[in-house]
């Protein structure tokens, strides 16, 4: 006998292992600090080639300018503004791609634990029937 | 207004019946509608401007995912850029690459804005994005309008600037490179359209998540008012040159189509149709889960009043 409570659930669980449920699982198969750690070096990793493709299109918007003044300009200094200026870029879109990544790994937790007491309750039906 | 709900329920249901089909067709058609627009806005490489490309490319998108689009489109257009200058197609590239390592990487469920938006400019409506985004986004869509905004003003002003590029070829590189970066930045109709937008949007999605009667109407125009406001007065101040004719129909227009937007998008799931297979121990199922559709359509069923009385009473008591 095909009981209809039971379709139900079965097609809840099964849409959500299909869908959503993917990239849950995909998540919680690390640890929080694990998982917000990778994301935020990815995203490090990105700010920095973004940060130097516009570094770049700078210096080739100046070239003139700095051709003619390399030599008389203190090159220390200016170095070390261009890597206080990318390290706030990093560090902000870092805290950003935190704030999202901790946001999402708490909200896939939750949902998976709705998943699991559902999984539970099907297999509490299969153990009724025995 | 019956009338209208009744043909919405109809629509729905049209469409959680054949969204198999429909939902290929419609990326499509947008896939289709854009490189066209590219291909005509700045179609200067002879060998992507052929419609047997774009119909393959399109053909491709149908199914492929949703932000499978957006990239065909950002290839596109730097690929023409490049049959310009090399110079547009390196700064479209960076353009292209902050936008999409910085922001993409989030992956936000409207990156499609980005396609959209530049569209809507070329169709002369940009009016409509901010007061829909508003409706049916979060203001995280402030990024994503934002984004648009900006590729669409750099290539209208690339497209519109092609000829003086074209006439710097003697030119060292340097120059023509500066050229297009200093018109760009400098370009303050597209910060203060940026701004206006942003405003717009964040001020729609307020107000039309007040618990107020009528807060979705109320939002749509206090938005539209917003927008007209912020871009005249940031005419009068930075000279920009907004034409109020096209600025006052434009947004009248999208006010129109917010309407409809709210009509079909208020209250309304458009819960995906969904079908999933598995497995116990006794059956194979495959299910087809529908959501259910809340309101009715009347389906036509004949009442007999007169035959009524005739029928034994135990049918009428079975009723």
């Amino acid at each position: 006998m095909i009981k209809e409570e039971k379709v139900i659930l079965m097609t809840k669980l099964a849409s959500y292992e299909s869908g959503k449920g993917k990239k849950d699982i995909n998540i919680l198969n690390y640890f929080r600090g694990d998982y917000i750690g990778f994301q935020i070096l990815k995203s490090v990793i990105a700010a920095t080639v973004s940060f130097f493709a516009v570094f770049a299109v700078y210096v080739f918007y100046n070239f003139e300018t700095l051709i003619q003044d390399i030599y008389k300009m203190d090159l220390l200094s200016y170095g070390k503004t261009i890597i206080i200026l990318y390290l706030c870029v990093v560090g902000a879109y870092g805290v950003i791609s935190y704030v999202i990544y901790a946001n999402r790994y708490n909200k896939a937790k939750k949902n998976l634990r709705v998943y699991y007491a559902n999984l539970r309750k099907l297999a509490g039906m299969y153990a009724d029937k025995e | 207004m019956t009338t209208l709900l009744v043909a919405k329920q109809y629509i729905k249901k049209f469409i959680s019946k054949y969204e198999v089909y429909l939902k290929p067709l419609l990326k499509l058609v947008l896939a289709l509608t854009a490189l066209m627009m590219i291909n005509g806005k700045i179609g200067y490489m002879q060998r992507l401007d052929n419609i047997s490309v774009v119909l393959i490319v399109s053909l491709m998108c149908s199914f492929m995912p949703m932000n499978f689009i957006i990239f065909v489109a950002a290839l596109f257009t730097v690929l023409h850029m490049y049959a310009l200058s090399l110079e547009c197609a390196v700064i479209t590239l960076v353009v292209f690459l902050v936008l999409f390592l910085l922001y993409f990487r989030f992956s936000p469920k409207d990156t499609i804005v980005v396609l959209l938006t530049p569209m809507s400019f070329v169709l002369g409506i940009p009016y409509v994005m901010p007061l829909v985004m508003g409706l049916v986004g979060t203001p995280a869509s402030v990024v994503s309008v934002g984004c648009g905004v900006i590729v669409s003003y750099l290539i209208n002003y690339i497209a519109d600037g092609a000829n003086t590029l074209s006439a710097m070829e003697t030119e060292d590189m340097a120059t023509r490179f500066r050229f297009v970066i200093d018109g760009f930045l400098n370009n303050k109709a597209m910060i203060l359209t940026i701004a206006a937008f942003a405003v717009t949007i964040i001020l729609v999605y307020l107000i039309r998540r007040l618990s107020i009667d009528y807060a979705w109407t109320i939002a749509i125009i206090a938005g539209a008012l917003a927008d007209i406001m912020i871009l005249l007065i940031g005419d009068l101040i930075f000279d920009t040159n907004v034409s109020i004719l096209g600025l006052i129909v434009g947004t009248v227009f999208a006010v129109l189509v917010a309407k409809i937007v709210e009509f079909f998008a208020f209250h309304v799931d458009y819960s995906r149709t969904e079908s999933v297979q598995f497995e116990d121990d006794e059956y194979y199922y495959y299910v087809k889960a529908v959501p259910k559709i809340t309101v009715a359509t009347p389906s036509r069923t004949v009442k007999k009043i007169n035959t009524l009385k005739k029928r034994p009473v135990s049918t009428q008591a079975r009723k």
